[in-house]
């Protein structure tokens, strides 16, 4: 561990900007002292309740496009390398922004107004951060005050729960063990098989109410897991001012505890993961936090492992103080499908039916919003068990039926059938039919199958692993009980499944293709594409509003420009193509008083204008575009907006292809030298 | 307080260097090279970018429009050093340059440019002086 230097600090107070509002915020409310309503951004999704909501509204549909940037802040020097992921929502409290950075995860503090650096805490982990699953700079951090202190917390890539001085970057050392916690500890299991090389970490951005902190749980990619016997991503709660452990949650529960017997044959004994590697979401007026969790060891496979798997892709509600489950909500059963709940669940105060409901609505990597009443826990629209395909790997163990929302309907693109296949000419739907033949498809809740050479090679599905709605989640509006959300139709994957060697892992079954090296194998002359073309019809991507209090879509729109390869492409020569939108799960939206915001999460190339993606506005009410401006990369994280000084800024995060992360800030051009 | 605003443009210029000669369509890996690739790949990449390069939870699709379209008009050397400097992420810099060469040609197969007689090398000259292109150039009348 090593905090740099001070003469390494980098203090820059030009703008003198840190301490004022945090005296003038903390005479009026000491444990509220700042909120998106006074134009700060103090949590990852601008509160604890998975928003992503500013009322303001100087950035305009009438002003959009006008947006110059304010300030650039490159990361490429924050770690032993350029990163080109850069995911990070940052915070803005009190004048400064706080993000993590850079492939060392750093944390740095810039003034808000200028992009001036402030300063930066970077922790040197050696082997434990080399051998971290989840590397790279993270998604963001979280933000706490009593009034008097100020606090950052952060978890860097070796898995260690860190306070810092929002202040001056340095480890607050009345918390854990000088400033920081060791987060592979006091977790009610040993990490195996060391805590240096022990498989556990977490890159998304803690969450703290009422003092407390909880903390989630992340793994490797788990299509093709070595083991069917991992560590298991209990989730904790930390006092924010000590750094003690206040609580444990099983999320696969202990021998004596409910759900046990979810897990037959004593599974729940080495089954690991089951983590939350998104984001926590905390209700702080009801004392009550949500949990959305991930799959359980074994991405496509679960012949280790049969039951329903509680509390596996389920919705957990727990008490924020003591963390004892208040209801869960299994969202799939016996998941095999790695739809792990992937975004902060939304906490939404609507009116259905002339009743007024404290709902919480879970957007989904199957495109279906879940929405329960998240005090009891019942769905507020009915959820039917609905009989599903029964597969035939040989081992695994099949739930006969999945929960399906009867509202609202799907907002992405959930199955796959011959209908679904490009049909811009004859000819290029026949290519995709011959692509699609060598594949089982069928609806959501499909099975993987077995993968064999004369196919078909998996089931090829939309929604798994990167379909639909991921990691950026959606936002909601507390004026219009809208929620907004950004999805993918055009992320196929294949669930295939093949023996590992031994030496490859002790699963029966991993992710694979049966197809030989070099022979084709579905991959050769365009895998799932034809003519550089996605076998699946347009829109590869879309936003898309519902209203809450009546589960309705009010609107969707392709999200992004039309790809390149779609615009050039000789096939389509003197068609004419709507915009088609484009596949990414980058994709996070931001609701203003008046917009919805959101980039591209690629790339294009146009004759009129140079080479770079498009941040967007939209009429929140109708999805009418009404402003974009051109960005050098993907948009790789979901934007964030703040007032400092009078003036609205939009941060956003680009990365992706060759351009290494940057932050950049945009405002309204400045009227004459300032 | 700022000296200037900058109008939104695009970053890295490469305005002083010379344009590729080839491109991606000019046949410039062996099936052969995509085979040893396509290995490669399942043992070292497939993990997390997935058997069928469609991506994972963590990891973006290595084929189709989503994967071209933010390489468009970039050079074969520029996704070389991409892959050599960042990948694996968990054990960074464990493949040699001929590893990710041969892993190139597996993803160039993958995303439908056609095959040739030759290996591609990994030389920086001949990556640097081969463009990435989503659409066959037109050619010259």
């Amino acid at each position: 561990m090593l905090s740099l230097s001070p003469s390494r600090l980098i203090a820059v107070l030009a703008a003198g900007s840190v301490t004022f509002l945090s005296a003038q915020g903390a005479a009026q409310n000491p444990s509220k002292p700042f909120t998106t309503a006074r134009g700060e951004w103090p949590s990852y999704t601008g509160d604890t309740r998975g928003s992503r909501y500013s009322p303001l509204d100087q950035i305009s549909a009438a002003n959009f496009s006008t947006l110059e940037v304010a300030w650039r802040f490159k990361t490429d020097s924050l770690g032993p390398r350029p990163e080109f992921k850069l995911e990070s929502t940052p915070l803005m409290v009190g004048g400064t922004l706080y993000t993590t950075a850079g492939t060392g995860r750093a944390v740095v503090a810039l003034d808000a107004a200028t992009g001036a650096l402030k300063w930066t805490h970077k922790e040197e982990e050696g082997p434990r951060g080399a051998a971290a699953p989840r590397q790279l700079s993270g998604r963001g951090l979280a933000y706490w005050t009593d009034g008097r202190d100020e606090r950052i917390l952060y978890v860097t890539p070796g898995y260690r729960l860190l306070a810092l001085d929002a202040k001056t970057g340095n480890p607050v050392s009345s918390f854990g063990t000088n400033g920081a916690v060791d987060l592979k500890a006091d977790i009610d299991q040993e990490i195996l098989p060391d805590i240096t090389t022990g498989e556990i970490g977490f890159q998304g951005a803690p969450v703290v109410g009422r003092d407390v902190v909880v903390i989630g749980a992340a793994f490797r990619e788990g299509t093709a897991p070595k083991s069917k016997t991992n560590n298991k991503g209990y989730i904790r709660g930390f006092d924010v001012r000590t750094g003690k452990r206040l609580w444990t949650f099983h999320t696969i529960p202990r021998k004596g505890e409910p759900g046990y017997d979810t897990w037959q044959n004593g599974s729940a004994e080495y089954t690991g993961n089951t983590g939350v590697w998104s984001q926590v979401t905390i209700d702080e007026e009801l004392g009550l936090v949500y949990l959305p969790v991930e799959s359980p060891t074994g991405d496509y496979y679960g012949g280790h492992r049969p039951g329903n798997d509680l509390y596996g892709e389920s919705l957990v509600c727990l008490d924020l103080k003591t963390g004892a489950k208040k209801w869960h909500y299994q969202l799939v059963h016996h998941p095999i499908w790695d739809f792990d709940i992937p975004a902060a669940p939304i906490l939404a105060d609507i009116t259905v039916d002339g009743r007024a409901i404290k709902a919480v609505a879970q957007p989904t990597k199957q495109g279906l919003l879940y929405v329960f009443d998240r005090v009891t826990g019942k769905p507020v629209w009915p959820i039917e068990e609905k009989p599903v395909e029964k597969g035939e790997v040989p081992g695994e163990w099949y739930s006969p039926t999945q929960p399906m929302p009867t509202k609202p309907a799907a907002y992405a693109k959930n199955g796959t059938s011959l209908d679904d296949l490009i049909d811009f000419t004859p000819d290029l739907h026949a290519q995709a039919v011959q692509v699609a033949s060598r594949y089982k498809l069928g609806p959501i809740f499909t099975p993987p199958v077995v993968s064999k050479a004369e196919g078909p090679l998996g089931t090829l599905a939309r929604g798994p692993t990167n379909g639909g709605s991921n990691w950026p989640g959606g936002a909601f509006d507390p004026e219009t009980h809208t929620f907004y959300v950004a999805s993918s139709n055009a992320a196929p994957v294949v669930l295939g499944l093949v023996q590992p060697s031994k030496e490859r892992s002790d699963m029966d079954w991993i992710a694979g293709s049966a197809a030989p090296a070099g022979r084709g194998g579905g991959l050769g002359g365009g895998g799932l594409s034809v003519q550089g073309l996605s076998i699946f019809k347009p829109p590869y991507g879309t936003i898309t509003a519902i209203n809450l209090d009546k589960g309705d879509i009010t609107w969707q729109v392709p999200h992004g420009e039309t790809p390149d390869a779609v615009r050039n492409n000789e096939a389509l020569k003197g068609l004419s193509i709507p915009r088609t939108g484009q596949a990414g799960f980058t994709v996070g939206t931001l609701v203003t008083k008046t917009l919805v915001i959101a980039g591209d999460p690629q790339v294009t190339t146009l004759t009129t204008r140079p080479r770079g993606a498009m941040l967007r506005a939209y009429d929140k009410k109708t999805g009418s575009e009404v402003g974009s401006v051109l960005l050098p990369a993907p948009i790789s994280a979901s934007p964030l907006t703040y007032s400092v000084g009078g003036k609205q800024y939009v941060v956003v995060a680009v990365s992706g292809g060759p351009y290494s992360g940057e932050f950049i800030a945009l405002r309204l051009p400045t009227a004459g030298p300032q | 307080m700022l000296a200037a605003v900058l109008a939104v443009s695009v970053g890295a210029s490469r305005a002083h260097e010379r344009p590729a000669t080839r491109t991606v369509w000019d046949s410039v890996f062996s099936i052969a090279q995509a085979a040893r690739g396509e290995s490669a790949y399942a043992k070292g990449c497939a993990r997390c970018h997935g058997a069928a390069l469609t991506g994972g939870d963590q990891s973006p699709p290595l084929a189709g429009s989503a994967f071209l379209g933010n390489w468009n008009g970039q050079s074969l050397i520029d996704l070389h050093q991409r892959i050599k400097t960042t990948m694996p992420s968990d054990s960074i810099g464990i493949y040699d340059a001929k590893f990710v060469t041969d892993v190139i040609a597996f993803m160039l197969k993958a995303n439908g440019f056609p095959a040739g007689d030759a290996d591609l090398p990994s030389d920086d000259a001949t990556l640097k002086d081969i463009a990435i292109r989503t659409s066959r150039p037109t050619p010259p009348q």
